[in-house]
């Protein structure tokens, strides 16, 4: 704990704008005890962060806080210098992409490529700027040859790959991806690490929640365990 | 999280809901209803359900009682209290009706909770020895526990389309309702594959393949149980009594 | 020698597609063996395990060619009440598989259903949960488990049908380490008991406990050579 702290010292001095700021934050459900317990936390843009640890730990819950989807009960988390308890989903949104651990709750249209859109489209974005983001996002995650297809009978790796196009094309500045690598095989976790990576390397900032210890290992520059709603270790490679 | 142990048999308590909400919905007049009110919310107090609890919610819709009393008072006549304009908006008949409704409907929704502080397996246990098919049983006890998952899911899927950028506040209202459309995609399609899931691994352990089924567990009336169905009858009894003559 | 499951030259192929998806599999597990079947998704693991248990055999889903025998006798000369008691199958997914109230009612599902004596279920019950050491959570509400538990509990509601022959597909993928880690040693804890194993894996640590590895491809079994 003191160790990490030092670190954590010393690369503020470094990178001096962390995106997520979390300051004392516990987070409980109604008067059952706290599932986080006074959480001080800082995540930046340049890191790839991965969140571990046992299930029922508070990993999930903490990706929602950070999210900006649950609100602290005590302590305040600053997103890109905005309080969450200030910020509407609908603007999270535009800083913040989530992957939920289950893809299919963020698919919502009946094809792929409306899918990829929609939400462009309810902005009033101009239809040949939407066809040509989509276009681009289709390519980037393998889904031109399906964009007529009907998204639930697509395999997990597809359906991931299209929730996270769906998000993207909103263009968040960051990413925080809940067990991105249920249900994928090999060969498609490698294709998750490769696009993960080419995001980290345009720019996009990335929090991993995940037990899966090789993608982490393969992919993060910072590790954090979260135990019991505690951050028991931060380190970095 | 252990489930709590109740001693009544969830038939009695079943019968006893059917007996209230059956007087609710047969008797008109405002102080009976009142009476079965406090009645009702007394039993549920005392077998440790907090009806203050669902108070709160059902105050969510006092509006929808005031549009029904506005309502019942302009279409219908009456003897009015409140005119705007030559607009009838206030009638005593209206406010009548409105409140029998609110009364009724407080009434049931309290009534039910009773049922709740069975676990849900006695009451499929319950109704099974009712006589019930086991298959219709279980269909009940199936969507008791998934009913919270489900709920889950749904707030989930808001939430994932909000964070696509959509402010769902901001949205003009025939707009909004395409969004809804989006919602429901996901929740169906989810709904549909987890039933064919839970079916497999139900019919892997062998569910059906007999007419009937055994059962580890068997509830059995005792003494109170016959008891307090008596008093629940004479009590309707009784009550039916005062609201004929 | 009599194995105790043994597929000869299956193949199936679900209505709705041209191709089919097991092309010919043989297969033969001894007793007391534990096997595992790696393979990208979409490879028919799934589809192979579901033909094995009975759940695709003779079913409207599809076209099934060949034969699987369980300890020498054909499945199709098995009554259902014959497969669900001689083999058990533990998914993927916990929340699909648990759907009573309490872990009790789970674990008694199974044995409920073969319509057995109430003392026979009640030992059954006591039995399976100190065997996946959840006696504790008895009256306990599934939904509130950790997911490790929740498959924990998954194996003691097939425990409690007895079979001989076990099949976990992918049981592991949703349940961290220590949760993988104590349904592992529950694998090799049956194995000792000389139950047949069958594991469908997609994670290659999880292959450490088992005693032959086969890789299913394009429809195919092969034998495994470190790569898929």
């Amino acid at each position: 704990m003191e160790n990490s702290k030092n670190l954590k010292e010393a690369y503020n001095e470094v990178i001096l704008l962390g995106f997520i700021k979390l300051s004392n934050v516990c987070f409980g459900y109604k008067d059952n005890q706290d599932i986080i317990k006074n959480i001080s936390l800082e995540l930046f843009k340049e890191d790839f962060t991965a969140f571990t640890g046992p299930n029922g730990g508070g990993k999930t819950t903490l990706g929602k806080l950070m999210a900006g989807i649950f609100k602290p009960s005590r302590g305040d988390i600053l997103i890109d210098g905005t309080n969450s308890k200030d910020l509407k989903l609908g603007a999270v949104g535009k800083k913040i992409g989530y992957l939920f651990q289950n893809p299919e709750r963020q698919i919502f249209a009946p094809t792929v490529e409306e899918d990829i859109t929609f939400s462009l489209i309810f902005k009033g974005v101009e239809k040949q700027q939407v066809t040509m983001k989509a276009q681009e996002m289709m390519e980037i995650f393998q889904l031109s040859h399906l964009r007529n297809q009907f998204p639930f009978t697509l395999s997990q790796g597809e359906k991931q790959r299209l929730a996270l196009a769906g998000i993207l094309i909103n263009e968040p500045s960051f990413l925080i991806l809940d067990e991105p690598t249920t249900g994928l095989d090999i060969e498609r976790k490698g294709q998750l690490s490769s696009i993960l990576k080419e995001l980290s390397k345009r720019g996009v900032g990335m929090a991993v929640i995940s037990h899966d210890d090789e993608f982490i290992q393969n992919l993060s520059t910072r590790i954090i365990d979260i135990v019991g709603g505690n951050v028991i270790a931060d380190k970095r490679k | 999280m252990q489930i709590r142990e109740n001693k009544i048999d969830p038939r009695t308590k079943l019968t006893a809901v059917i007996i209230i909400s059956s007087l609710a919905v047969f008797i008109r007049d405002i102080t009976l209803l009142l009476g079965i009110l406090l009645i009702t919310f007394t039993i549920t107090y005392a077998l440790g359900n907090n009806p203050l609890m669902l108070v709160k919610k059902l105050k969510k819709l006092i509006w929808v009682f005031i549009a029904i009393i506005v309502i019942q008072s302009v279409f219908s006549s009456g003897t009015p209290i409140i005119r705007v304009a030559n607009v009838t908006i206030f009638t005593v008949e209206g406010i009548t009706k409105g409140l029998q409704l609110g009364l009724r409907m407080c009434i049931i929704v309290i009534s039910a909770s009773i049922v709740s502080t069975s676990s849900p397996r006695e009451i499929v246990q319950g109704l099974i020895q009712w006589k019930i098919p086991y298959e219709i049983a279980f269909m009940v006890s199936i969507a008791i526990r998934f009913l919270p998952l489900f709920i889950e899911e749904i707030k989930d899927t808001v939430t994932a389309i909000q964070l696509r950028g959509i402010e769902l506040d901001r949205i003009p209202i025939r707009k909004r309702i395409k969004i809804y459309s989006y919602v429901l995609m996901p929740v169906v399609a989810s709904t549909l594959m987890k039933s064919k899931q839970l079916s497999v691994a139900m019919e892997s352990k062998g569910f059906g393949i007999y007419p009937t089924r055994a059962s580890f567990k068997k509830l059995k009336m005792v003494k109170a149980d016959y008891l307090i169905i008596a008093v629940f009858l004479l009590g309707a009894f009784a009550i039916i009594k005062v609201y004929l003559y | 020698m009599i194995y105790s499951i043994e597929v000869r030259d299956l193949h199936f192929r679900y209505l709705n597609k041209e191709e089919e998806t097991l092309k010919g599999i043989n297969l033969k597990v001894k007793k007391g063996e534990i096997l595992a079947i790696v393979g990208l998704s979409g490879n028919g693991k799934s589809t192979l395990c579901h033909c094995i248990s009975g759940i695709l055999h003779n079913s409207y889903k599809g076209d099934l060619r060949g034969d699987i025998l369980l300890d020498g006798r054909s499945l199709k000369d098995l009554k259902r009440v014959d497969i669900i008691k001689k083999i058990g199958i533990v998914f993927q997914d916990p929340d699909t598989q648990l759907f009573s109230p309490t872990v009790e009612d789970e674990v008694a599902f199974g044995p409920e259903n073969l319509c057995l004596e109430t003392d026979v279920i009640i030992q059954r019950i006591d039995d399976a949960l100190k065997v996946v050491g959840m006696e504790n959570y008895r009256l306990s509400n599934p939904n509130h488990l950790s997911g490790g538990q929740k498959q924990l509990v998954a194996l003691a509601s097939v425990l409690s049908l007895e079979p001989e022959i076990f099949i976990f597909d992918e049981a592991m993928a949703q349940v961290d380490k220590a949760g993988r880690t104590s349904i592992k040693n529950k694998i090799e804890a049956l194995k000792k008991q000389g139950k047949t194993i069958i594991m469908i894996e997609h994670d290659m640590t999880n292959l450490d406990i088992t005693d032959r590895v086969m890789v299913l491809k394009n429809g195919k079994l092969q034998e495994f050579k470190g790569s898929l």
